[in-house]
């Protein structure tokens, strides 16, 4: 019976809430059995391999032989990031010598909406997880998480000293920042659901690139 | 017509069985080399089910914590008793912010709930945005199953569709070009959108934040565009801590796909922050749904299948759901998972459907969440045969066979009749007899002896 | 140690050399064996019916029926599971406790001295893995699992076979699609499932089909009999009375009008 066939009263919000309430402690079991945690695994040995075929597996690339100064060149794009018109970074990321800066539409955008089309849009990850490739990423605006959705092609910046074994590391570390919102970006936007044939590009990057720069 | 029927006419068509067993077989052998790459594999799933095990125990103090954490953050939260409210509450929503487009991420619990019919009958326009969803319901027809929705579709099925809908070139089925069109099509919508709808995989309680993962991003194009956000969330979908989090998704996308992890897995908190364009301010909003969750939690048989992450392993190991097709089941959730929490929702409608399953054990073995679902199922058929959900015919038969079974003297005269009919009539006879075990099997030649006549003679024969 | 052997009635009444094979196999391992009579059902096929009552009658039966055994053994991993699994749930230990029943390969594996060396089998063999052997008694690691890796007591026991070569299959531990009265309700895909297995054993080039279940290899040879080569299909039981008892043990022990030695 419902709360509204019960009182005969107009049912609002909070006779919901408290009748799921009462049903949740009706029903609830007696608690359950202790159980183990798993340690959280340790760094692998070869922690830059792993986390290139994991990243590999997800339709990224590792770029680990570059540096602070000359990435951009590193990058396996279309176009060399100077052809692009549409281009968004992070503050911290840019590399003007390279071609690689915020121009076009991005800077005068009005709303997130005004982002589309990006070419290219430059993160900085807090920490990248090795066993799955991983970066954790917190967009310091709206704009922001929408231009590393709306661009066409992803690049992730990523230093050796935040590599994470597995995510039962990363998540005592993680922030949700002032924005309330955070993410794990590990690859380009795909999808496999035309008779499971894998397609980059479904509906945000087609591309996306994690550089591991030294520290 | 039922499960049986279904399943009949998907296997007439030998081809596309042949290929609809093959690919998810193959997605089954990636998790399986998933799972190689984590010696900590058994240990993962004990971890994972301990923690569901034990939020199924305190899931009210679970829940007011996110309430309280969420609502703090700027989020706010509604409850939903069943189905009819929950739409009632979304549909207010939208119609309160004057939306009258919608982009909604995958999500099993909207599906559920009919959403989609609810909302496009009062004049919204509901775009499903994952590539799989939006083939589907342009086909107006459900998802085949949980994480593939158009598993059951050939490209060229596709291609067609797409040819109708969108005005591609006809005959044209390549994946690439195909994805290149709906990806056109699609990034218009989720621009003209007011408002974005999604799931939640997981929701928190100490943080109030919860967890989507997709691979297409599709979730947060369609939350970080729009100023509105609606999450929806079933009442099992809760763990306590963040740190909770790292066995699921440890095993969550490897169960699925093989993958190592999901393309994005995006934590909401707040609503997203205000692109300071002038426009209202943009708004999160909640809505925390029984629809029968809580009936399923008073019944210890089958309180563990709230356990359930919706990896769809389950589905892709499963015998019979790999040539019987996600659409034979007729229920929202297909496979074995579906087969358990059908007969909860409905038992009349899915009475059948604990029975479509050869009880081979392998989903439980594959699911990371460890729920026992063939011995659930089993359970389940005792559940629907007392509560009168079996044939009476049926039920009398298996009464006829108790009591031959455990009567020693009538089981020596019955068999031994039996095999005498049986070894003296035509083989043509006995195969009509046979009923369906005959459609394709032959009969085994009958022995002129049981074991224990045969031992008998023998004894005889050398005391 | 008192053991009972138990031939459900389905290998008794269908492959009754089976059961004469296991009591033989038992009594050369040196155990004195008394076999059951009266209690022809262990209740699977009333439990998997959904008739949990009728199941528990029978299983009751069978329970009080062997408590005076230690061990009551049979070539049927799905009997034996049915009744440690969930005869342990249905039916409460009687007083004085209950026989442990145990599926024939895993007890002559554990307490076996079967007389060896086995005898020349020089067939391959398509061993069909049992899916309440596997994955209810845990009779071998699931392929599912990254359990810690037991070995399979069936596969195990034929390895030690001169000449036998166990064929590689593509899905080592896939259902063949019996599943009691499945196979009759949910014919088309049950056939569609044990199609699929034959394919799978018949790519490997196995000449003799062969499983600890004998529901299984009903199902299966009665789909093998209606089309493609023709395929020897005999219980585990039965090659190994064949190589441990005397090459021979086959033929003499056929019955009269069963197919066992074709
Ligand atoms: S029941 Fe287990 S295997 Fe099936 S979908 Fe749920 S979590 Fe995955």
């Amino acid at each position: 019976m419902s709360a509204r066939e019960k009182t005969g009263r107009k049912v609002d919000g909070d006779d919901a809430r408290s009748e799921i309430l009462a049903r949740l402690e009706a029903a609830a079991p007696e608690p359950g059995e202790p159980f183990q945690r798993v340690p959280a695994p340790a760094m692998p040995d070869d922690p830059t391999s792993l986390l290139g075929a994991r990243l590999g597996q997800n339709g990224g690339v590792l770029v680990t032989n570059a540096s602070a100064t000359d990435w951009p060149t590193h990058l396996d794009l279309p176009a060399s990031p100077a052809a692009f018109a549409h281009v968004h970074c992070q503050a911290g990321t840019a590399l003007p010598e390279h071609g690689v800066a915020s121009r076009g539409v991005g800077l005068e955008a009005k709303a997130v909406h005004d982002l589309s089309p990006l070419d290219l849009c430059v993160l900085e990850a807090e920490f990248s997880v090795v066993e799955n490739g991983a970066s954790w990423h917190v967009p310091a605006s709206a704009l922001e998480r929408g231009a590393a959705l709306l661009a066409e092609h992803l690049v992730i910046l990523t230093r050796r000293s935040r590599l994470v074994a597995t995510l039962h590391q990363a998540y005592p570390r993680m922030t949700l920042g002032h924005t309330g919102f955070g993410w794990f970006l590990s690859g380009p936007s795909k999808t496999a659901d035309i008779e499971q044939a894998l397609v980059l590009g479904a509906h945000g990057p087609r591309t996306m690139h994690l550089v591991l720069l030294d520290d | 017509m039922g499960h049986v029927d279904r399943a009949r006419d998907f296997v007439a068509n030998t081809e596309r069985t042949t290929w609809h067993d093959e690919v998810l077989w193959f997605v089954r052998a990636k998790r399986d080399a998933a799972a190689d790459t984590l010696p900590e594999w058994e240990a993962l799933r004990d971890e994972a089910a301990g923690i569901k095990r034990d939020v199924l125990g305190r899931l009210p103090e679970l829940w007011r914590r996110f309430e309280q954490e969420a609502t703090a953050a700027g989020a706010t939260v509604h409850w939903a008793r069943d189905a009819a409210e929950h739409n009632r509450i979304v549909h207010e929503l939208l119609r309160t912010h004057d939306v009258k487009r919608v982009v909604k991420s995958k999500s099993m619990l909207t599906e559920e709930c009919g959403l989609n019919p609810h909302l496009e009958a009062q004049g919204i326009e509901v775009v499903d945005t994952d590539l799989g969803e939006r083939i589907v319901q342009l086909r107006e027809e459900a998802p085949s199953h949980i994480i593939m929705p158009a598993i059951h579709l050939k490209r060229g099925e596709i291609g067609d569709l797409f040819h109708q809908e969108m005005g591609t070139p006809a005959g044209l089925d390549d994946p690439d070009e195909l994805t290149a069109v709906a990806r056109r099509d699609l990034r218009a919508r989720f621009l003209a959108a007011e408002a974005g709808i999604t799931g939640v995989n997981f929701a928190v309680a100490e943080t109030g934040s919860f967890v989507v993962v997709t691979n297409e991003g599709n979730a947060d194009l369609g939350t970080a565009l729009p100023r509105l956000h609606i999450a929806c969330v079933g009442l099992e979908k809760i763990v306590p801590t963040a740190n909770d989090l790292a066995p699921f998704l440890r095993l969550l996308a490897r169960s699925a796909t093989g993958q190592p992890i999901s393309t994005y897995t995006s934590h909401f908190r707040a609503p997203r922050a205000d692109d300071g364009n002038g426009g209202p301010p943009p708004e999160l909003h909640v809505v925390i749904v029984d629809n029968g969750r809580s009936r399923l939690l008073a019944e210890p048989a089958f309180r563990e299948a709230l356990a359930c992450i919706r990896c769809g392993a389950c589905l892709n190991t499963c015998p019979v759901y790999r040539r019987s097709g996600g659409h034979s089941y007729g229920s929202t959730v297909p496979g074995p998972i579906g087969s358990v929490l059908a007969p909860s929702q409905d038992p009349a409608r899915h009475a059948e459907l604990p029975h479509a399953c050869s009880l081979c054990g392998s989903c439980s073995d594959v699911c990371p969440v460890r729920v026992p679902l063939h011995h659930q199922l089993l359970t389940w058929r005792s559940h629907l045969a007392e509560s009168g959900h079996h044939p009476r015919r049926r039920r009398l038969a298996f009464r006829i066979a108790a009591r031959v079974l455990s009567n020693a003297g009538l089981y020596d005269r019955a068999t031994r009749a039996g095999r005498w009919i049986a070894r003296r009539l035509p083989s043509r006879w006995l195969d009509r007899l046979g009923g369906p075990w005959t459609r394709s099997r032959a009969l085994p030649s009958i022995p002129a002896e049981s074991f224990h006549q045969a031992l008998a003679a023998r004894e005889e024969e050398r005391p | 140690m008192s053991i009972a052997l138990f031939v459900p009635c389905y290998v008794d009444q269908l492959k009754p050399r089976v059961g004469l094979a296991a009591l033989d196999l038992l009594r050369a391992a040196g155990f004195d064996v008394e076999v059951l009579d009266g209690l022809p059902c262990c209740g699977q096929p009333l439990l998997t019916a959904g008739e949990e009552r009728l199941a528990r009658d029978v299983a009751t039966r069978f329970v009080e029926g062997t408590r005076a055994f230690e061990s009551v053994v049979t070539p049927s991993g799905s009997c034996a599971s049915t009744l440690e699994i969930h005869g342990r749930r249905l039916v409460p230990d009687p007083p004085g406790g209950r026989a442990r029943v145990v599926e024939l390969t895993r007890f002559l594996s554990d307490n076996g001295a079967l007389p060896s060396p086995p005898t020349e089998f020089p067939r391959r063999v398509g061993l069909h893995a049992s899916c309440h052997a596997l994955r209810e008694l845990r009779q071998g690691t699931p392929s599912e699992t990254r359990e810690q890796a037991r070995t399979d007591p069936a596969a195990a026991l034929l390895r030690e076979i001169p000449g036998l070569e166990l064929v590689d299959l593509t899905r080592r531990d896939e259902c063949c699609g019996f599943g009691g009265v499945f196979a009759v309700e949910e014919e088309a895909v049950s056939t569609r499932m044990g199609l699929d297995r034959l394919s799978d054993h018949r790519r490997g080039r196995a000449e003799v089909l062969t499983s600890t279940d004998v529901s299984c290899l009903l199902h299966l040879e009665g789909l093998a009999r209606r089309e493609g080569p023709p395929l020897e299909v005999l219980h585990v039981a039965e090659i190994l009375a064949e190589t441990h008892l005397g090459a021979g043990w086959l033929e003499t022990n056929a019955i009269r009008g069963a197919d066992g030695s074709r």
